[in-house]
């Protein structure tokens, strides 16, 4: 593999490791807006009216922004009834391909993301709520996230391809 | 081209590239983005995104990585060891009494998660080492762990009732409390069917050797106060979501920081568990939201084709099927699939297709909803593609091959094919606690 592929699988990989370990610990932040709000409206009597879009954007932001590092550690299910037979070598061709094929879907998104996003900042979208959040920013972090995704998918097609060619990288 | 045929073509190719290996929500995504572009032109490349925010307003899936993390939580701080020497002590002594205990084990973690990943951790590090160094039947046990972590959705808290809740518009309260009988009747079928096949091979499960049990009475009274956890747990969370002190998503919080809680109490918060439960509760988070992320755009398409309307006329115009034959069509349809396609996806993808004719069918939404679990049950168990197999293959001990579990299951799955039933047959059995408790 060229030099510079291999720097950027390197880079990548370093880049989604780092936001998906950030993105870990948004749990802690939905848990914590949660409970605070549950105590507040039932000692203080006093119900929140940002928790439950600051909770869902928290949750959009939790799943997208791990989604690379999720790659990584190897978290996505597959069907293995054929798949599982195969050698290594074999494997590491078609998923030479799978990923290229997934490519495509995570490209899509990522188009969708940055037309949406793009409405949200020309008009200044806010959420249909009480609380009218402006969208924008939540819009950037989940594209954003998107994007993450597709440069992993695209370095994990690297990784295969080496694999497949019996000089895996790393 | 007729939609029948696009529909078949969209299924087809989706079986094909599950055949490739490739990722399910890879798999799922692509089809749906390949035909709504196909189907739309330009104005199909945006559905996939705004599939995102489909789900962003699914609210009650917050649930979903909560219930993920606190069930990691229970399992990596392995707070369920005292639990499990409980049952171990009291039920040793009966033949084949360590799987009866292991099955009471599990609805006890049911009851403290809406998810079977729980279940399956703590059964397959805990209950399966210890029973397979007494001498159990290998094959038997692989089974009791699987169906008794099965029952984490069917008893409340499930997340899988949630996401039913979410697709048939149905109030979760009264789904979670339609649930407890049938996932207790389970439990005790389960248990029913252990204590028999010992009876009959009692080679299958000894009873514990007597200096292994022979323990002061005060010291197994002791023993029970393992359960109080549990029970903290469970009030603190589906108890507070039931009498409407909490909302759904707040009761699973407070679940999660229960759990954090105990382990934190017990001394077994540390580095290593936290690193662990945060990264595996990342991951398997990950993998079904980026599913349900997938098949929420494969349904968009399935939707735009009227689907709907096409398996209406198809079961009642041209097979002129009665309600009942719809019914039962559509769980074995829903079987079917479940086996060879992911179910998770295959519950966002066709519950918006059944459940509109199960209600005009003047069928009840609640109960459908407990059948459409238990069927989720059996699809998670049955191979090639089922996310309990899948689990238990990682997490069981080496000496327990693939052919092994899927072996095991057989006996389970009849079980819960006989519950099933009951439960289509007798209404009541879901009904009953739901119109105590709601009265209606």
């Amino acid at each position: 593999m060229p030099n510079a592929i291999v720097k950027y699988v390197r880079m990548v990989d370093a880049v989604n490791r780092r936001v998906g370990r950030f993105a870990m610990y948004l749990v802690f932040v939905m848990m914590g807006v949660l409970v605070y709000s549950a105590i507040s409206r039932t000692f203080f009597d006093l119900p929140l009216i940002w928790v439950v879009e600051i909770a869902q954007m928290t949750m959009a932001a939790y799943y997208l922004l791990g989604g690379g590092y999720s790659m990584q550690l190897g978290a996505h299910v597959r069907m293995d009834l054929l798949y599982g037979r195969w050698s290594p070598k074999r494997r590491a061709f078609t998923d030479s391909i799978t990923s290229l094929v997934l490519l495509f879907y995570v490209l899509t998104l990522l188009y969708g993301g940055v037309s949406s996003t793009q409405y949200a900042l020309e008009y200044g979208q806010k959420n249909y709520s009480v609380w009218a959040p402006p969208m924008a920013p939540i819009k950037i972090v989940m594209t954003l996230g998107i994007l993450l995704m597709v440069l992993q998918v695209i370095a994990t097609f690297f990784k295969d391809l080496a694999a497949a060619r019996g000089k895996p990288l790393s | 081209m007729s939609y029948e045929i696009i529909a078949l073509m969209m299924f087809s190719l989706m079986m094909l590239m599950l055949l490739s290996g490739q990722r399910v929500f890879g798999a799922i995504g692509f089809v749906a983005a390949v035909f709504s572009l196909m189907l739309w032109g330009e104005g199909g490349v945006e559905m996939p995104f705004s599939a995102a925010f489909k789900l962003f307003n699914w609210y009650p899936l917050l649930t979903l990585p909560l219930f993920i993390y606190m069930g990691y939580m229970l399992s990596e701080s392995k707070i369920a060891d005292d639990l499990y020497r409980a049952f171990h002590v009291w039920f040793g002594p009966l033949q084949g009494g360590l799987a009866v205990g292991t099955i009471g084990l599990m609805v006890i973690i049911s009851a403290m998660n809406g998810l079977s990943v729980a279940g399956m951790a703590i059964g397959a590090s805990i209950a399966l080492p210890e029973m397979l160094r007494r001498g159990y039947d290998k094959i038997m046990i692989t089974g009791v762990i699987q169906a008794g972590s099965s029952l984490g959705i069917l008893v409340p808290p499930s997340v899988v009732l949630v996401l039913y809740g979410m697709i048939a518009r149905q109030p979760v309260g009264q789904l979670w409390l339609a649930g407890v009988v049938p996932g207790l009747m389970l439990a005790g079928l389960f248990m029913l069917y252990i204590v028999v096949r010992c009876r009959i091979q009692p080679e299958l499960g000894p009873p514990l050797p007597l200096e292994e049990r022979q323990m002061p009475m005060r010291e197994k009274l002791r023993l029970l106060s393992a359960g109080i956890l549990p029970l903290v747990i469970f009030l603190s969370m589906t108890g507070l979501f039931v009498m409407g002190v909490t909302s759904l998503v707040e009761s699973s919080a407070v679940g999660a920081v229960a759990a954090t809680l105990a382990a934190l109490i017990k001394g077994r918060l540390n580095r290593e568990v936290m690193e662990n439960t945060l990264r595996k509760s990342l991951g398997v988070s990950c993998m079904f939201m980026w599913i349900i992320l997938a098949a929420l755009s494969f349904g968009a398409v399935f939707d735009g084709l009227g689907a709907v309307k096409a398996i209406e006329s198809l079961f009642i115009e041209r097979w002129g099927l009665g309600p009942w034959g719809v019914l039962i069509m559509m769980q074995l349809s829903y079987l079917l699939m479940g086996t060879f396609l992911d179910d998770t996806a295959m519950l966002v993808i066709v519950a918006p297709l059944y459940v509109p004719l199960v209600i005009s069918l003047g069928f009840d939404p609640i109960w459908y909803g407990v059948l459409y679990t238990i069927t989720c049950q059996i699809a998670y168990m049955t191979p090639p593609f089922g996310y309990n197999l899948f689990l238990m293959k990682a997490m069981a001990p080496k000496e327990v091959t693939l052919v092994d579990i899927y072996r095991s299951i057989v006996p389970f799955v009849g079980v819960m094919l006989f519950g099933l039933v009951l439960v289509m047959a007798f209404p009541q059995i879901a009904l009953w606690l739901p119109g105590v408790i709601y009265g209606n």
